[in-house]
């Protein structure tokens, strides 16, 4: 017990929490600053997403010849998680270099900035859910109340994981400057290894082998339920282990370098 | 509460990651000049800065120290370790009471937020919360000078106006244990005198000062403890008085 008390990882994500009026104000400012000047502020990311969203569908409906409307939900829920886990994955490089002039010149608790930086894309994401529900409904899709149970559940452990993401290979990439494009080249790729646009029984006697790909279960756990898709205990579990060996990375990383990340960024 | 602040033996290395081309260059700089080198290798072999070496201080309750030294002594990175932005690669640093850093004022800024928005976010990242900081809402903006220009982007302050911002919102905190590195020569004369009074006021109050500046004979009304630095040590410390005179004499400024 004495190692979760003295333990700086642990003193500074507690005292983040609790600090939690500070970052989100901040998250919702910068939103609200990126879109000052725009007539549609935030629904212009709205309107992106649809266009493309629409577009892909009627072409990935043909392709795989899938009825479109069932299609639809199925391709718009997965799309509009996969903008708000591989936007944290790419930005997670620079979360600290991004916060260098505040590390530098005030003394906070760096995970501070990630909170800060993971909230903002949080707010972003949930402004897109109406979207998902609106399609939804549009395609007569009926959706199970459970939702109203495992999406908040959801959301809270995509959440946690992009904080530790965050921390964890922020405090890498400053160190080591080659991991931030790495990444940046890897993302691209994944977006086709991991089911959104297309379903794990496609592949048929492959489909088992979604299950190697850690964002089959991120995207499954948010998505499964809102769209009505069975429920899977597996991806829930999936989920939750992948959570817990974040977090030890977490504890052991930053307890020991965290007071070097200012001479990294 | 009493304050104080305690250093012991404190080492601080700079770790340099990207110097490998540098070390050539360093040595033909060191023996082009008659500068000693700073920068050695560390046990994994990367380079490193030794920022502040065998630093040694102990301040009580009242104390006002006065950092002096050249450019490069290490005045602003004694500051910072002090403030807990840097930490000791060896020895320990301790310190009790509310700190108020005055050292890189002009963070937090956007530049296409208004002067308004800038204090507050400015202040909520000092740990600030927002029913705080409207009430001392007024007081900023009137202390600043700068209006209407207040409710306009940052974007379109002259540097001079920025300077003023900067200042005023960092003046919010009541200060425990202050930090200063010198700064306020900026902005036009009518704000570099009220901004100076201002400074004077909040030294007067704080607990324990710490100031670094090339302001002699400010040093010498305000301090009673006085350390003068080179590359990165103290190399002498005691009375205002006689520091100042040392390290005068010995850049011959005078």
């Amino acid at each position: 017990m004495n190692f979760f008390k003295n333990n700086l990882a642990v003193k500074d994500f507690i005292f983040s929490i609790k600090n939690y009026y500070s970052w989100s104000y901040l998250s919702y400012f910068d939103l609200k600053l990126k879109y000052r000047r725009t007539f549609l502020g935030p629904w212009w990311v709205v309107l992106g997403i649809a266009i493309s969203a629409t577009a892909m569908c009627f072409l990935w409906s043909t392709i795989f010849s899938l009825d479109w409307k069932s299609y639809l939900t199925y391709l718009f829920s997965g799309f509009i998680i996969w903008m708000w886990i591989s936007q944290q994955i790419i930005d997670a490089p620079e979360v600290f270099s991004d916060a260098a002039q505040y590390i530098k010149a005030y003394p906070n608790n760096p995970l501070f900035y990630v909170f800060r930086h993971c909230f903002s894309s949080f707010l972003i994401f949930l402004h897109h859910i109406p979207l998902i529900i609106l399609i939804s409904i549009f395609v007569n899709h009926k959706i199970d109340l459970i939702v109203l149970f495992s999406l908040p559940l959801g959301l809270l452990i995509v959440f946690i994981n992009s904080i530790l993401f965050s921390s964890n290979i922020g405090m890498l990439a400053a160190r080591y400057r080659d991991i931030g494009p790495l990444i940046k080249s890897l993302m691209p790729p994944m977006l086709l290894l991991t089911p959104v646009l297309w379903k794990p029984e496609m592949l048929g006697a492959y489909s088992s082998y979604v299950y190697i790909n850690p964002f089959t279960y991120f995207v499954g756990i948010l998505r499964n339920d809102l769209i009505g898709l069975d429920f899977d205990i597996y991806i829930w579990i999936g989920a939750l282990v992948i959570t817990i060996f974040q977090l030890l990375f977490f504890l052991i990383l930053y307890s020991k370098k965290n007071k070097r990340i200012v001479f990294w960024v | 509460m009493k304050s104080e602040i305690i250093a012991k033996d404190v080492y601080l290395n700079f770790p340099i990651y990207d110097a490998q081309s540098l070390s050539i260059r360093n040595k033909i700089r060191d023996i082009g000049s008659k500068v000693v080198s700073r920068s050695k290798e560390d046990i994994s072999g990367a380079r490193v800065i030794e920022g502040l070496k065998n630093i040694n201080l102990n301040l009580n309750h009242g104390d006002k120290l006065a950092i002096l030294g050249p450019n490069g002594s290490g005045k602003t990175t004694l500051l910072k370790l002090i403030a807990g932005i840097y930490f000791p690669t060896s020895g320990e640093v301790s310190s009790r009471g509310e700190l108020s850093c005055m050292l890189d004022i002009g963070f937090g800024f956007e530049l296409d937020a208004t002067g308004y928005e800038n204090i507050i976010l400015s202040n909520i990242i000092r740990g600030h919360t927002k029913n705080e900081i409207d009430k001392l809402l007024p007081d900023i903006a009137e202390f600043s000078g700068l209006g209407e220009f207040l409710d306009m982007p940052l974007r379109t302050y002259s540097s001079g106006m920025q300077a003023r911002l900067a200042f005023s919102s960092a003046i919010a905190s009541t200060p425990g244990i202050l930090l200063i590195d010198e700064f306020f020569s900026t902005g036009d004369i009518e704000f570099s005198e009220k901004s100076k009074t201002k400074v004077l006021e909040m030294m007067d109050s704080s607990s324990i000062l710490v100031f670094a500046s090339h302001d002699m004979d400010l040093l010498q009304n305000i301090c009673n403890k006085a350390i003068l630095m080179k590359n990165g040590e103290i190399i002498l410390s005691g009375a205002p008085k006689e520091v100042i005179n040392f390290y005068k004499d010995t850049y011959h400024l005078r």
